[in-house]
């Protein structure tokens, strides 16, 4: 999956963008807690979170996690976004909450792989 | 090698994470394997935000050693009260500020656990935490076993064999011109260093002389110190010469062994299941049943060692440990708290304190008061000596076969530590001199109950991949078999069955059996 494209079809802002290696994920994981996005997230992940924090990109750093997505519309912190961009990471913020978020990606997801792209 | 040090800062959720980033660095930088970085980041973020959350300010120091990681933080903090309730998932202390970070999930130490090949965790209540763990850079390579005290001095060893026959866990091999500890099997007995006559193995890290001492330090000496000066000194007067060294006090152990039997009595009496129960008395002992015994693990009583009772007793006062062997020191070093103890052997007091004591006749009432064993307590009692015995004993109580003693007092050396290789008394003399001197006092010291629970210990591990393990036991029983099974202990391997495993886990060859050559040659 690209990660990209995925930004594209759920509406979300990008606000930096990954190392090109990376862009390409195999697994998405959605979590708010810490010892749980950290233990579930091996490389090729995209994160969706509501912590939008700097330790969340901390996290992303230590794990060499592909992207974040964060959510609601947030403005991140100019500090979040500078880790982002400093380490490479995709970071994303969806207009929408949790669920719909989760469900849209999902749903591109399952068009993705009937169309075949 | 060291991997570095670093500071972590409670409370500070900004730098929070940067001595783990800085450690992901060092070990890019060996070529460690992803998934390897990706274990020791996990186990090393959680136990760093631990320290963040919870403490006052950490450290993380990060060594590599036998191709494997070690980390260890340690806090200056609160300390955690229930070890065992902290372990479980989902329970968590964690302030509200935490929580609202995303942190606080309960699931920090369980993953730290998770994600590492050895953990331990030790805590005192107002002092701090120390969170140990280990990965394994090559995990079919697990091997190594960490803190043991038992070393290899170089340029001694005249191959005599003699400690690859005694080592009760076939531990040593010979290779090279000197003897190797394979410290994953190693106990931190003394077997080997008594069959050392040319002082090849030692115990390690052992002070030469005494430390600096502080206003309030504590000397701690077992009786079979004070029984070391022959028949016309009285271990009177050697605790009087002891005092004169500069101690505040001076205090013999013999009272911490009697309090543990009482209390060992006591909770085989009334706690206890199983029968026997066995006391906690030798650290050796306990690492024999850890490993080889894992089954026996719930008769042993839950308290902690009479040295290690007297040093969590002394509570942060100066404590100089005169140790009888290396498991002592193991044990003794291994625990957290704020003022790490002064170890020394037996021979530098002796040094020390030798021209203090005045020769000449013994005064006839220089008797002292000193416990001895009580009566009460000791006929519950049966106590083994030497490890053979013992290993014979915990056998038979691995079969059920000894319901009739209520409690057993193991130890792995010949009549308990007076036969230690440390001191040189003939064990029997000395023993009967310190009955001797036995005089009427109460006992003062007490047991302590443990915090972490006895653990087995894996031993070899064959393969990670338990499918290939199988495989390889089975091409360990099969070469076995094709060995002379003379264990004549040539091949450096104490015994064909070891040679065979070597061969397996692919330490050596077939071909260092030199009855292997011969038959091989007389076919040719």
């Amino acid at each position: 999956m690209n990660l990209e494209y995925l930004a594209r079809n759920i509406d979300a802002k990008v606000f930096s963008r990954g190392r090109p290696m990376n862009v390409e994920i195999n697994r998405i994981y959605a979590g708010d807690r810490i010892s749980d996005l950290l233990s579930q997230a091996p490389h090729r992940t995209l994160l969706v979170t509501n912590l939008a924090s700097a330790q969340i990109m901390r996290v992303a750093q230590l794990m060499d996690i592909s992207g974040i997505c964060l959510l609601n519309n947030i403005t991140p912190e100019p500090e979040i976004i500078q880790i982002a961009l400093e380490h490479q990471t995709l970071l994303m913020v969806s207009p929408l909450g949790m669920f719909e978020t989760c469900g849209r990606l999902y749903q591109t997801i399952i068009e993705e792989s009937l169309t075949g792209l | 090698m060291n991997l570095g040090t670093y500071q972590i800062i409670g409370n500070d959720f900004d730098q929070a994470g940067s001595a783990s980033g800085s450690l992901k660095e060092q070990l890019k930088k060996i070529g460690a394997d992803p998934d390897i970085i990706r274990r020791a980041m996990i186990a090393s973020y959680e136990a760093e935000m631990n320290v963040v959350i919870h403490a006052y300010k950490g450290i993380l120091r990060a060594t590599l050693n036998h191709q494997q990681v070690e980390v260890e933080i340690s806090d200056e903090g609160p300390g955690i009260p229930d070890i065992d309730m902290a372990m479980k998932e989902g329970f968590s202390t964690a302030p509200s500020k935490a929580r609202e970070l995303g942190f606080g999930a309960g699931m920090g130490l369980p993953n730290i656990k998770k994600n590492s090949d050895h953990f331990s965790i030790q805590s005192t209540v107002g002092q701090g935490t120390r969170v140990r763990f280990t990965i394994f850079l090559k995990p079919h390579e697990a091997l190594e076993s960490d803190h043991t005290h038992v070393c290899v001095v170089e340029g001694k060893c005249r191959e005599c064999f003699q400690c690859l026959r005694k080592c009760p866990t076939k531990a040593l091999r010979l290779g090279k011109g000197r003897p190797e500890i394979l410290k994953y099997l190693c106990i931190d007995c003394t077997q080997c260093i008594a069959a050392c006559e040319s002082g090849a193995l030692a115990m390690a890290n052992t002070a030469i002389a005494l430390p600096r001492l502080t206003d309030d330090a504590v000397l701690v000496v077992p009786p079979s110190f004070l029984v070391q000066f022959g028949p016309l000194v009285s271990p009177q007067r050697v605790l009087a010469s002891l005092f004169k060294l500069g101690f505040q006090d001076v205090k013999i152990t013999e009272t911490w062994d009697l309090a543990l039997r009482s209390a060992v009595v006591g909770f085989a009496r009334e706690e206890s299941n199983v029968v026997p129960v066995i006391s906690p008395v030798c650290p050796a002992v306990i690492n024999l049943i850890e490993m080889r015994f894992p089954s026996l693990i719930n008769h042993l009583a839950p308290f902690v060692s009479p040295l290690e009772a007297q040093q969590e007793h002394l509570a942060g006062r100066q404590g100089v440990f005169v140790i009888s062997c290396p498991c002592q020191y193991t044990a003794l070093v291994s625990r957290v708290l704020a003022k790490k103890p002064d170890v020394i052997t037996p021979s530098t007091l002796r040094s020390a304190v030798q021209p203090l004591i005045i020769s000449g006749h013994n005064i006839v009432d220089d008797i002292l008061k000193h416990p001895g064993p009580n009566p009460q307590d000791e006929k519950h009692v049966l106590q083994i000596t030497g490890i053979e015995h013992v290993i014979h004993i915990l056998e038979k109580i691995e079969n059920g076969l000894i319901p009739d003693v209520p409690v057993m007092e193991l130890f792995a050396c010949e009549l308990g530590c007076f036969g230690s290789p440390l001191v040189h008394e003939d064990p029997f003399l000395a023993l009967a001199r310190w009955q001797k001197s036995c005089g009427l006092s109460r006992i003062w010291g007490r047991a302590y109950r443990r915090k972490e629970s006895f653990s087995p210990r894996s031993g070899v591990r064959l393969d990670k991949d338990m499918a290939k393990a199988i495989e390889k036991l089975s091409r360990i029983d099969k070469l076995t078999r094709s060995l002379p099974g003379k264990d004549c202990g040539m091949c450096g391997a104490p015994t064909c069955a070891a040679l065979a495993e070597d061969i397996v886990l692919g330490r050596t060859t077939r071909s260092t059996c030199v009855h292997v050559i011969v038959h091989e040659e007389d076919q040719k």
